[in-house]
């Protein structure tokens, strides 16, 4: 029989500003709360030391002072591994990636036991400042760059041409604000928990038109934990799991902008990515439970749960407005508070997806809890979703 | 090669806030481009032009491929005004970009050229720009002139 994959354990920090500014008296230490973190995880999971044999981290921002972090934590950690040691990067997409490669290890028989794990520390770097090197991560450096985009600036640019084509409002894409922050106030890992109205986000300042401040993330840090096993390991501790039921990738050979014009707004990557997924879970979109999206700004919650099926293309925006993605709608989505509000330590934001997506499916996400879920999914991108990861999830008790 | 279409050309006071590197490729790309020229390269095998110009063609992976000349007009696809900028731009926020679509089927980002009183809107004519700073151009496009 194929080997199949579970989350047994998690463990993260809040969301927050952590990090220490390079003057301050006492500091924040990354491998001092990953530390902590990992005993927390494997003790959630109900494993032991030396049953962990791959551990695959998140890079850290070049903001982290201590290089080799991944080996260095071995150390710290006096872990032994036979699996793989290694640090990943794929921008946004580079937690969603430490976590599938955890899981590939698994799979290929060399760990019964896998930690995918990180920290993400920048909040002390100023915003204009992290954009010097986040400007130049999207597009052609020479020529795109050079005109001033930034990241957010292009799914700004997504808002307004899913506007234009769909007649959708800022009230529209405020609503998906306004839903994430009510689920932020229910989760003590979120950033933002204090309920705002759809009046409070429409009046925020412009920061890529049409979006403002509360349509697009906040910076801040975070760090996490989870503990992947052998589906094998995970029935012998006798506690709810979460099994990997289905896995999807696809990049559509673009990056940034396809200089074909395509539908930009139509998020291929994620559509077909996903179709890859519930084919192999033996599903339909009709039957996820919850789903926590990486999603940066407002719209692209919209755009993504229109590219999975979630809701009908050029609905999405209305699906929002009228309460079907929030807790106790039709389809919950980022009942964690999403991006916008449960906060998006970038390198890390898809360890959070994943270790929500583990508390409702074990049942233990309290005031958040999604009624009997049984499959949840998550995503993690690349550029304006020129290329998607995603996972589905199932319940396992 | 001289390209053909020339596009206008707007002095602007001061120096580009993060100037593209150019190879010997493409420098031949920035060197028209600061003449007024258009161009990008088009592959003599499946004859499809490519945006930015690329040594090897992405859609067939020849490496022949010529210069050739840009449509100097095009549509609106999206925008947005950026107010939120990276430090090296912060003296020009807020500013405006986006994505225009050229008649001769080439999908580009770039800045966008303000005129008074007309607003940016998806679908609405555009035509490319030179803009030519102290130390070198950039292009951009601006909404089409109806006067």
């Amino acid at each position: 029989m194929t080997r199949r994959v579970a989350i047994i354990g998690t463990s993260a920090i809040p969301i927050g500003r952590h990090q220490t500014s390079d003057d301050a008296e006492i500091q924040t230490l990354e491998h001092e709360i990953m530390t902590r973190l990992v005993i927390e995880a494997v003790s959630d999971a109900g494993v032991e030391k030396k049953d962990i044999q791959s551990l695959v981290f998140t890079l850290p921002r070049p903001y982290t002072r201590q290089k080799y972090f991944h080996t260095f934590l071995m150390g710290q950690l006096r872990l032994s591994c036979r699996g793989s040691v290694m640090e990943v990067m794929g921008n946004g997409m580079t937690a969603a990636l430490a976590f599938d490669q955890a899981c590939n290890d698994i799979l290929l028989g060399r760990a019964n036991v896998a930690l995918a794990l990180g920290i993400n520390m920048e909040s002390a770097v100023s915003a204009a400042e992290h954009a010097m090197s986040s400007m130049r991560t999207t597009g052609d450096v020479d020529f795109h760059t050079s005109a001033g985009f930034t990241p957010i600036s292009w799914y700004a640019m997504d808002a307004t041409r899913y506007m234009h084509e769909y007649g959708a409002t800022r009230e529209h894409l405020a609503a998906v604000a306004v839903k994430n922050r009510h689920h932020a106030s229910l989760n003590p890992l979120a950033q933002y928990r204090k309920p705002v109205t759809l009046e409070e986000v429409v009046a925020q300042r412009p920061i890529v038109e049409p979006l403002g401040l509360y349509d697009v993330p906040p910076r801040g840090d975070g760090a996490a934990c989870l503990v992947l096993a052998s589906e094998d390991v995970a029935r012998s501790l006798g506690r709810p799991y979460a099994l990997v039921r289905g896995r999807g990738f696809f990049h559509d050979g673009s990056h940034q902008i396809n200089d074909v014009p395509n539908n930009m707004i139509g998020f291929e990557a994620a559509r077909q990515a996903s179709a890859t997924a519930y084919a192999q879970a033996d599903i339909t979109p009709g039957d996820i439970d919850l789903a926590e999206l990486y999603a940066p700004c407002t719209i692209v919650e919209i755009l993504v749960s229109e590219a999975l099926g979630l809701c009908p293309t050029g609905g999405g925006a209305q699906a929002a407005f009228d309460g079907e993605t929030r807790l106790g709608g039709r389809i919950p989505i980022s009942t964690s508070g999403g991006l916008t509000s449960r906060g998006h330590p970038a390198y890390v934001t898809s360890l959070y997806n994943y270790v929500e997506l583990a508390e409702q499916l074990r049942g233990k996400a309290g005031a958040r809890q999604v009624k009997n879920a049984r499959l949840g999914l998550a995503t993690g991108e690349l550029g304006n979703y020129n290329a998607a990861l995603i996972h589905i999830l199932e319940a396992m008790q | 090669m001289n390209a053909r279409i020339s596009i206008p050309c707007i002095d602007v006071q001061g120096r580009r806030s993060y100037p593209p590197r150019v190879s010997a490729f493409t420098q031949t790309f920035w060197n028209s481009l600061a003449q007024g020229g258009w161009m990008t390269t088009c592959c003599q095998n499946c004859q499809k032009q490519t945006f930015p110009p690329k040594p090897v063609c992405p859609h067939c992976w020849s490496p022949r491929v010529d210069w050739s000349e840009l449509s100097a007009h095009g549509t609106l696809y999206s925008w947005t005004r950026i107010h939120a900028a990276p430090t090296a731009f912060a003296s020009e926020a807020p500013y405006a970009v986006g994505i225009v679509d050229l008649d001769s089927n080439i999908r580009l980002a770039c800045r966008l050229v303000e005129r008074p009183s007309i607003d940016f809107k998806p679908g609405m004519p555009m035509e490319m720009v030179v803009l030519k700073f102290e130390d070198g151009p950039l292009f951009a496009a601006r909404p089409l002139s109806t006067g």
